[in-house]
């Protein structure tokens, strides 16, 4: 039977999968939406955000956007390293990028437990429900990216597999989501 | 060899359900002369609470609930006989399965709002009615899986092109009626009187007798296919 | 049984419309396929009409009115909801077809056929809260136009939060359509479909606001939670359509991975015959 080529030699214009760049669009795409929607809504009650929006702590926002892009840096450097094929080095980064998603993710819901104990939960406006909202949609996208992150290291693990296209479908997934956390971080923090 | 052991204990369960279902369907005092739709709040409240039916709703109900699964062992039966047919793929047994699985469930909801219904006889008469048409309307209305699983049945049995088919041709024929007697029931809504109206001619008697019909029907003919079926084999073995 | 037990297909005789579907009944291997791939074409276009036009219960009206407001729906919508309704549940059953397509799509996969029937029985049973429940609540409500308001409101909300906000089990169908895509090496449907998948799948979770906000963004009828998803899912059942399309015209009929469309070449038998089942 003819087997068809999985491995055929095809131009590479895209590091990785290009499915996971068509998977990257649309979800740019869908986050799109909300951020018009979100400020849309903003520039109809613009007191309304503003005052809520002070009660966000911009050092926490830095440091969690510090966090994330210190993650992508690493995920960077596994690439890299797989390529220049060191996989010690390159499970080492993995790991790290890891920790880095880790750190992010207990400083998110330690704000989280601070805001609804100052008393600004998802229902007390409509500034915060946005920002609970994104912020939510995000951190569930992280988790996913610790699932993709997961299927990097094994395949980097294990001599037989160490696909390079499938460490590099697994590195664009992280930056996507560093990319849109940069966008909301803007949006929500900086943007007054 | 196909394992085909334990399809007869399932097959004979059919006539022990038949006769089950019948029973609680007689037992039911709003089916034998079936509950009209314009009966008041009060009425109904006042069928709820009469002692003489409220035992008889909940028993009869209760065990419908017991039962109301019961058909899927025979659509199970009905999809391994598929699976024999001359297909090519395994479309029409899979869209069977997906009629078990959504068929007899929405038999079960009808049921418990029923049962929800007799439950607190004494509240408010607006509430058990609202508990009631809910029940009836669900029963009534929810035609669609066993329009699609006879109309399936029925495609599957005109592609099946062997020299012996499983089933006859006219079992087909069978199905198609079948399905066009349940269409009229989907209009429960638009009559509180009348053939259409969920005590009707058509959307009660029609309708119950075609399910009845259909399950009988189709449990002679899938025994006859399944007795048929290990002869052949026995023969083989 | 047809001698053509490879995908390679005798030529369509031309002639009328009627004159070719009589053939394709006669002949092709693939019509039981190609049945519940019109299937699903069909009652798409009817859910449409259905819903949005016939019964005009989408876009869905608004959570935030008062029990006379909804009172005041119900009668406009009086006869669209009995009769729209009424066909609904007369098409319910496609559904049936429509999802063993898709479970087929997974049998022949090289994944475990586990895949096939959970996403089967997953989505069979989700025709309940996800379209049924609607038309039986809401066809009780129009019924007895003189029930009480807050009754009739009661009714209201029970129709639309069974639609819009019992996407969970759209979700997981969602995700076990994915990940055996992704694992799947026979190529029947591409990689980015898995991952588009799993945005719908994320789409769908963003719905669950619905049970909390009454007006705004994040309300059942919300820019969010209804237009957003809606236009992701539009998207989503176009894309699937036209994939499961294709992996009908390319299917071989074998166990390994599905030629491309465009080969020149006529596919080749692979294995022998898979006997139906």
């Amino acid at each position: 039977m003819t087997k068809v080529a999985n491995a055929q030699p095809r131009p590479r214009f895209v590091p990785g999968q290009p499915d996971m760049w068509a998977f990257v669009l649309f979800e740019a795409l869908v986050f799109t939406g909300y951020f018009i929607v979100y400020i849309i809504r903003r520039t109809q009650s613009p007191d309304l955000f503003l005052q809520s929006q002070a009660h966000l702590d911009l050092r926490v926002g830095v440091f969690n956007t510090l966090v994330l892009l210190a993650s992508s840096w690493s995920v960077a450097r596994c690439v890299q390293a797989a390529r220049e094929r060191s996989f010690r080095a390159a499970l080492t980064n993995a790991f790290l990028t890891m920790l880095f998603g880790f750190l992010f993710l207990v400083s998110k819901v330690l704000e989280w437990a601070t805001e609804i104990e100052e008393g600004f939960g998802f229902t007390t406006n409509e500034f915060f429900s946005f920002y609970y909202f994104l912020t939510a949609i995000h951190f569930l996208h992280l988790l996913i990216g610790f699932v993709v992150l997961a299927i990097g290291i094994y395949q980097l693990w294990s001599p037989a597999r160490r696909s390079q296209e499938m460490i590099e479908t697994c590195a664009t997934y992280w930056h996507t989501i560093d990319f849109l956390w940069v966008l909301i971080f803007a949006l929500l923090y900086v943007m007054r | 060899m196909r394992r085909t052991d334990g399809e007869l204990i399932l097959l004979w369960m059919l006539p022990a359900l038949a006769i089950i279902w019948l029973a609680v369907f007689l037992l039911f005092p709003g089916f034998v002369q079936p509950m009209s739709p314009t009966m008041s709040a009060e009425e109904v409240a006042a069928f709820y609470r009469d002692p003489e039916n409220l035992p008889r709703i909940r028993y009869s109900m209760i065990v419908f609930n017991w039962f109301s699964v019961g058909l899927i062992p025979l659509l199970a039966l009905i999809v391994m006989q598929i699976r024999r047919m001359a297909h090519r793929t395994p479309i029409f047994s899979y869209s069977i399965i997906a009629c078990a699985a959504g068929g007899p469930t929405i038999f079960l909801l009808a049921n418990l709002f029923w049962l929800l219904a007799a439950f607190r006889p004494e509240r408010d008469p607006e509430l058990t009615l609202l508990l009631n048409d809910l029940a009836w309307v669900t029963f009534a209305s929810q035609v669609g899986f066993l329009i699609a699983q006879s109309v399936i049945l029925a495609l599957a049995i005109y592609l099946d092109r062997q020299a012996r088919p499983v089933f006859e041709p006219w079992v087909a024929h069978f199905n198609l009626l079948v399905a066009a007697a349940m269409v009229p029931a989907s209009f429960v809504g638009l009559a509180m009187e009348g053939p259409i109206a969920w005590d009707g001619l058509l959307t009660f008697w029609v309708r119950n007798i075609a399910v009845g019909l259909w399950i009988a029907v189709m449990g002679v003919v899938l025994g006859q296919a399944i007795y048929r079926q290990r002869d052949a084999e026995g023969v083989a073995a | 049984m047809s001698a053509s037990a490879t995908g390679a297909l005798p030529e369509e005789p031309p002639g009328s419309l009627l004159h070719r579907i009589a053939w394709h009944w006669r002949y092709d291997p693939k019509r039981e396929l190609w049945i519940a791939w019109w299937t699903m074409l069909v009652f798409y276009q009817l859910f449409g009409l259905l819903f949005f036009v016939v019964t005009r219960t989408q876009p869905p009206p608004q959570p935030w009115w008062e029990p006379t407001r909804v009172a005041q729906w119900f009668d406009d919508h009086h006869y669209g909801l009995l009769i729209g309704f009424a066909f609904v549940f007369i098409i319910s059953g496609m559904t049936a077809l429509m999802n063993a397509l898709i479970a087929y799509s997974m049998r022949r996969m090289s994944v475990s056929r586990a895949f096939a029937y959970s996403y089967l029985v997953i989505y069979a049973l989700s025709t309940l809260p996800g379209m049924l429940l609607l038309g039986i609540a809401l066809t009780v409500g129009a019924m007895r136009p003189d029930r009480d308001p807050e009754l009739i409101r009661w009714i209201y909300d029970f129709a639309f939060m069974t639609f819009d906000g019992t996407m969970g089990v759209f979700l997981v169908g969602s995700l076990v359509w994915m990940v055996a895509i992704l694992l799947d090496e026979n190529r029947v449907l591409p990689k980015w479909f898995a991952y588009l998948s799993l945005c719908n799948a994320l789409t769908e979770v963003v719905v669950a606001p619905a049970w909390i906000f009454k007006s705004g963004v994040f309300a059942w009828n919300g820019a969010i939670s209804y237009w957003l998803n809606v236009g992701v899912f539009v998207t989503y059942t176009t894309v699937f359509l036209t994939l499961l399309r294709r992996m009908i015209l390319r299917e071989d009929f074998g166990t390994g991975p599905l030629p491309d469309l465009s080969t020149d070449e006529a596919p080749e038998p692979s294995g022998s015959v898979r006997a139906a089942g």
